[in-house]
């Protein structure tokens, strides 16, 4: 896998959904998390992460190749995959 | 049991809340009952209708600002994208919600 | 058929500094609330989702929502945040030891 992706998420929110979607549709393989769905500590550790990289609580958090996108953008993602010629620098 | 007095009442309780603000709730019709149905179901759980897009801390003072319309306590940042984080509400003069990306407060 | 009418509520003497009385002139929900020894009288009905404000904090001019901590001042009724939002003001009078508020439409 050329790519590292990591999607923090809600399960309450669409762009989440929609962000997940994108990356399906692209056919690039990611890991991704509802937080709220977690419970206790794990909960926690999950949103402070997204928290600390987001600096802010606005979700889907997407980090691309260590790269962080706030929101679903697709022209960022793009920006920082490597299978679409981005990345890096 | 349905939720859909419950998001008839949010739907009428908000729309007096963004007009004055100068946001309108989105023309897409599916991205608004996904919000609002969401919304309910926060607000049975947890007693308020939070954000559905924004995470809560457990904090008062930072909760209560993501309680919907969120707005008032982020209007420079979503003045400037000309909707709120979610999407549910829109500037007035925004037909084409689509166009309209996401991006971070300190971003543009 | 009725403009706004004055409609006497309750003795002057009832309204503390720095306190607040709720008290339902024909029937609408209105908060007397006496800070720096000024009477003003607002709605007791929040902007955002219809709670009564009273039972929400007062400080200084500042009301603030007991539901979500929406913050009013209770001279103009304006939200703090976004003062285009405001929970109605009504006018008042003393008048043989009374408050009278004036209410129903202009
Ligand atoms: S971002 Fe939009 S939907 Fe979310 S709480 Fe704020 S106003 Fe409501
Ligand atoms: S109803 Fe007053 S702050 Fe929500």
């Amino acid at each position: 896998m050329i790519d590292e992706v990591f999607v923090y998420a809600l399960s309450t929110c669409p762009w989440c959904r929609k962000t997940k979607q994108w990356f399906d549709d692209s056919r690039i393989e990611y890991e991704a998390v509802d937080v709220d769905k977690l419970s206790g500590d794990e909960q926690d550790a999950a949103a402070d992460k997204a928290y600390e990289l987001s600096g802010g609580r606005r979700f889907p958090v997407v980090v691309i190749n260590g790269e962080v996108v706030v929101g679903y953008n697709p022209d960022k993602f793009l920006q920082h995959l490597r299978s679409w010629g981005g990345g890096g620098g | 049991m349905s939720n859909e007095p419950r998001k008839e009442s949010l739907r009428y309780l908000f729309e007096r809340v963004v007009t004055p603000l100068g946001y309108k709730f989105t023309p897409d019709a599916e991205l608004v009952d996904e919000l609002l149905e969401a919304e309910v179901k926060l607000e049975q759980d947890l007693g308020a209708p939070y954000c559905p897009c924004q995470g809560r801390s457990g904090v008062r003072e930072e909760d209560m600002k993501i309680v919907c319309p969120c707005i008032p306590f982020h209007r420079a940042h979503f003045d400037a994208m000309k909707r709120c984080w979610c999407g549910l509400f829109v500037h007035l003069d925004v037909t084409d919600p689509d166009s309209l990306p996401q991006f971070p407060p300190d971003e543009d | 058929m009725t403009g706004p009418v004055w409609v006497p509520t309750i003795d002057d003497t009832k309204v503390r500094e720095g306190a607040y009385a709720a008290v339902f002139p024909m029937g609408l929900g209105v908060l007397l609330v006496r800070v720096g020894g000024d009477l003003f009288a607002i709605a007791n009905k929040c902007a955002h989702m219809g709670c009564p404000l009273e039972g929400g904090k007062l400080e200084g001019h500042v009301l603030t929502c007991p539901c979500h901590d929406w913050r009013f001042d209770v001279r103009t009724g304006a939200l703090l945040d976004a003062p285009e939002l405001a929970v109605a003001t009504f006018p008042l009078k003393v008048e043989d030891g009374k408050i009278h508020v004036r209410v129903g439409e202009e």
